[in-house]
C-alpha cells in the first residue's frame, strides 16, 4: 500500500481532494490513479480490505472508490463496517461485468453510487464529483431555487427565467435542467442522466438523451449571449458559466 | 452381493410388503375360524361325554360300582355308529374291569380329561382317535376309576381337513402373490431399464435417441415428458453452437477493424485524436455487444428473478416512450400512445424497460419520415398486452422466428447500425417475465406483441 500525503496535515478548503482506491487489479487501480492524479486529486491506492480499512479509518479522505471483489473480504462488508463505526466518507463501488448487477445490495450496504466494470474513466470521474458535491451539501436545507450566471428556475411555482424574460419547458426538460443546475460545473454522463431524470440504470445505447438535452440547450441558450450548457467530449454535458 | 435389479425395485418391494400382511390377515382369520368352528366342534363332543358321565354318576350313586358296572356292559353292548368308550378299573385288579377299551391308556391319569389313540381289534387296525374323561371315583369298598370317552375319528378328520385347506390356501396365494408381484415388477424394471439405456446413449454423445413410448400410463407420460426434455436439449446445444459460431463470426469483423485502425495509428507519427478516438468507438462498439451478450445470457440464467416486485407496465411504457419523444420528433415520425391504467405486473422494471427500448429503437429505425408508431398497454382480465407497432418494412413470416435469435440480421438490415442482440433480449426478457412474444404484420410494418401475467385481480376488461 502506498500513502502519498503525510499524516496530520491539517486540511484547507483549497487543498486537492483525497481518494482512496481499494482495489486488487493493478491494472484498474493505475488507470483510475493515473486520471484522477492529472485531474488534480490526491490519491491513495491498498489492494486488499485489511489496509484498505486500515487507511479509510486512519485518515480523512473525501471518497472512497471499493472493489466489491477483494482478497479475503468483500467490498460490501467493509462498506457495512465503515458504516457501523460512523464514518460516512462517500463511497463509490466497483463491480465487475458478470456478478448479478446488485446496485440495491450495495447501495443498502452503505455505498452512494455504483458503477459496473468496465467503464469510462470520465463516467468515474464525473459520478465521483457528484459524490462529494452531493456529501458536502447534504446540510438539509431545502432550496426553492436553483441559479446559475442569469438562469433561475423556481421549484416550488415550476418556472424558469433567463435575463428576466420566461422560458417554457416540458415536464421533463424542466427535470433535466434541475438535474444539471444540482450538479452545476461538473460533468454529467449520459448514464448518470438516465438515472437521475428517468431512474434508470441501464446504459442508454443510443442518441435518446443528446436530443432532449441539445432541446434544452435550444430552448436556455438560443438567443443568449453565454452558452451554459456545454458538451464535454467523450463523456457528456456540462451546465456551467 | 446384490440382488438382481427385479428385486430391488419398488413394485416388487411393495409387493412383498403387502404380501406379508395379507398373508398375516389370511392367517389371522384362518386361525379365527378354525377355533371357531372346531372348538366348537369340541366343545359339542365335551358336553356329550360329560352328559354320559353324568348319567354314569348317577347310576354309581344310587347303586354304587356294581350298578355301575351292570349299566356300563349294557351300554357298551348297545353301541353301532358314535361309540362311547367305557372302561372302569378297580384298584390292584386289572383283569377285572368292565368296559369296551381294552385297557387303560394313560398310566398314572386319574383326572380330568385325555386324548388317545387306541387300536380295536374288530374295527380295523388303524388306531382311533378318543378323547375321555377320567375320574377317581373315590373309595367305598375299593378304589375305582371310570373313563368315559368318545370317539372323535369325524372331528379328527374336519381339522385335518382345515388343516390342510388353510395351508394350501395360504401357500397358493403367497405363490399367487408373489408371482404376480414379480411379474409387475418385470413390467415397471422393463420401462425403467428402457429409459436408463436411453439416457446412457444420449450422455455418449447421440443426442437423437428418444426414449420409447407405449400405452398410456404414467410411463408412457414419463417417457414422453424425457422426450420433451430431450428435444428442448438438442434444440439448446443447436443454439448454442450457433451462437458461438455467430459470436465468433460477428465480433472478428469489428475486432478486426480495430486492429487495422490501431495498425494506421501506429503509423502516424503523431496519432491524431480523431484516429484514437475512432478506434476506441470501435472498441467501444464491440464491448456493448460483449455486455448486450452477457446480458442477455444473466436474463435467462434467472438471476434477475430474485428481485421481481409488483410493478406498473403503463409507467414505464410512458418513461420509454418520452425518452424517444424528442427523438421521434426529429425524425418526423409521431408516436401515438393508448396506455390503460393499472397495468400491473410481476417482474424487473428494468428487464422490461430495456426491453422496450430495444423495441421502440428498432420501431424508429424501420419507420420512415412522416410515419407513426403505436405503443399500447392494454389491461385484461387476467393479463397484460404491450405492443409496440410501426409502419416500415417490416420482417417476412420465414423470418420473424430467427430474429428472435441472437446475432440473427436480416439482409435487408444489415447496413443500419446493430448488433443484432436487440430482439434476443425482449425474447428473454418475456420468457423469465412467464410472457409470450409474438411478431406479426402491421400491414405496413411490424407488430410486436408481449404478453404477460397480471399480477392483480384490478383487471375488469372482458379476458
Amino acid at each position: 500500500m502506498e500513502s502519498s500525503r503525510l499524516k496530520g496535515h491539517a486540511r484547507r478548503e483549497s487543498d486537492p481532494l483525497r481518494v482512496l482506491i481499494i482495489e486488487d487489479d493493478r491494472d484498474v487501480s493505475a488507470y483510475i490513479r493515473q486520471g484522477l492524479t492529472q485531474a488534480g486529486w490526491n490519491v491513495d491506492v491498498a489492494d486488499n480490505g485489511k489496509d484498505g480499512l486500515l487507511l479509510a479509518t486512519t485518515e480523512s479522505y473525501d471518497a472512497l472508490i471499493v472493489d466489491r471483489m477483494l482478497p479475503g473480504v468483500e467490498g460490501l462488508t467493509l462498506i457495512r463496517t465503515l458504516r457501523a463505526s460512523d464514518n460516512q466518507t462517500p463511497a463509490l463501488i466497483l463491480s465487475a461485468l458478470g456478478e448479478v448487477d446488485d446496485r440495491v445490495k450495495g447501495l443498502n450496504a452503505g455505498g452512494d453510487d455504483y458503477l459496473v466494470k468496465p467503464f469510462a474513466f470520465s463516467e468515474l470521474h464525473a459520478r465521483l464529483e457528484a459524490l462529494i458535491r452531493r456529501a458536502k451539501s447534504s446540510g438539509g436545507h431545502a432550496e426553492t431555487t436553483l441559479a446559475l450566471a442569469d438562469l433561475e428556475v423556481d421549484l416550488l411555482t415550476r418556472e424558469v427565467h433567463r435575463g428576466g424574460s420566461r422560458i417554457d419547458l416540458q415536464p421533463r426538460e424542466f427535470q433535466l435542467l434541475e438535474f444539471l443546475l444540482r450538479h452545476q460545473g461538473q460533468v454529467v454522463t449520459r448514464t448518470m442522466l438516465l438515472e437521475g431524470v428517468w431512474n434508470y440504470h441501464f446504459d442508454p445505447q443510443t442518441n435518446v438523451i443528446d436530443v432532449h438535452i441539445s432541446r434544452l440547450r435550444s430552448k436556455i441558450d438560443k438567443g443568449f449571449d453565454k452558452p451554459l450548457l456545454h458538451t464535454v467530449r467523450g463523456a457528456g454535458y456540462r451546465l456551467s458559466a | 452381493m446384490r440382488l438382481p435389479a427385479i428385486f430391488r425395485t419398488s413394485v416388487f418391494q411393495v409387493t412383498i410388503l403387502y404380501v406379508g400382511l395379507f398373508g398375516m390377515s389370511v392367517a389371522a382369520l384362518g386361525a379365527f375360524i378354525y377355533v371357531s368352528t372346531v372348538g366348537y366342534l369340541q366343545g359339542q363332543t365335551d358336553e356329550v361325554i360329560e352328559a354320559e358321565f353324568n348319567s354314569a354318576m348317577d347310576q354309581f350313586i344310587s347303586g354304587g360300582p356294581r350298578r355301575l358296572a351292570g349299566w356300563i356292559s349294557q351300554r357298551a353292548g348297545q353301541q353301532n355308529e358314535e361309540r362311547f368308550y367305557y372302561r372302569m378299573v378297580q384298584e390292584g385288579y386289572d383283569d377285572a374291569s368292565v368296559g369296551n377299551l381294552p385297557e387303560w391308556p394313560a398310566p398314572g391319569v386319574v383326572d380330568g380329561w385325555i386324548d388317545f389313540r387306541v387300536v380295536i381289534t374288530d374295527e380295523g387296525p388303524e388306531p382311533v382317535p378318543v378323547r375321555a374323561f377320567v375320574t377317581d371315583l373315590g373309595t367305598v369298598q375299593a378304589r375305582y376309576f371310570l373313563l368315559i370317552g368318545r370317539e372323535i375319528r369325524e372331528l379328527e378328520q374336519i381339522k385335518g381337513l382345515f388343516r390342510r385347506a388353510s395351508i394350501l390356501g395360504l401357500g397358493m396365494t403367497m405363490l399367487l402373490a408373489l408371482t404376480g408381484g414379480l411379474a409387475l415388477a418385470y413390467g415397471a424394471h422393463r420401462h425403467v431399464a428402457a429409459l436408463s439405456r436411453t439416457t446412457r446413449r444420449i450422455i455418449a454423445g447421440d443426442l437423437g435417441q428418444r426414449v420409447p413410448v407405449n400405452g398410456h400410463d404414467e410411463h408412457a407420460e414419463l417417457a414422453q415428458s424425457v422426450n420433451a426434455m430431450l428435444d428442448q436439449i438438442e434444440n439448446l446445444m443447436a443454439g448454442l453452437r450457433h451462437v458461438g459460431d455467430s459470436i465468433a463470426h460477428d465480433l472478428r469483423g469489428p475486432l478486426t477493424r480495430l486492429r487495422t485502425k490501431l495498425e494506421m495509428l501506429a503509423t502516424e507519427e503523431t496519432p491524431s485524436r480523431q484516429s484514437v478516438e475512432d478506434c476506441l468507438a470501435q472498441a467501444d462498439g464491440v464491448l456493448a455487444t460483449f455486455n448486450a451478450l452477457l446480458r442477455i445470457a444473466r436474463v435467462e440464467s434467472g438471476a434477475y428473478r430474485k428481485a421481481f416486485a409488483t410493478i406498473d407496465l403503463g409507467l414505464i411504457a410512458q418513461d420509454i416512450a418520452d425518452l424517444y419523444q424528442a427523438t421521434a420528433e426529429d425524425n418526423l415520425v409521431e408516436i401515438r400512445r393508448r396506455i390503460d391504467e393499472n397495468a400491473i405486473v410481476f417482474g424487473d422494471r428494468e428487464l422490461l424497460a430495456q426491453a422496450l427500448t430495444n423495441l421502440l429503437d428498432n420501431a424508429l429505425k424501420y419507420t420512415p419520415v412522416g410515419a407513426h408508431i403505436d405503443i399500447e398497454v392494454k389491461r385484461r382480465r387476467d393479463r397484460v398486452v404491450l405492443v409496440v407497432a410501426d409502419s416500415g418494412p417490416g420482417i417476412p413470416a420465414e423470418d420473424r422466428e430467427r430474429v428472435l435469435q441472437r446475432f440473427a440480421r436480416l439482409d435487408a438490415s444489415r447496413s443500419k447500425p446493430g448488433n443484432g442482440l436487440g430482439l434476443a433480449l425482449v425474447r428473454a426478457v418475456s420468457d423469465q417475465h412467464e410472457g409470450t412474444l409474438a411478431l406479426t404484420d402491421n400491414g405496413p410494418g411490424l407488430r410486436v406483441t408481449l404478453t404477460l401475467p397480471a399480477a392483480d385481480d384490478s383487471g375488469t376488461e372482458p379476458a
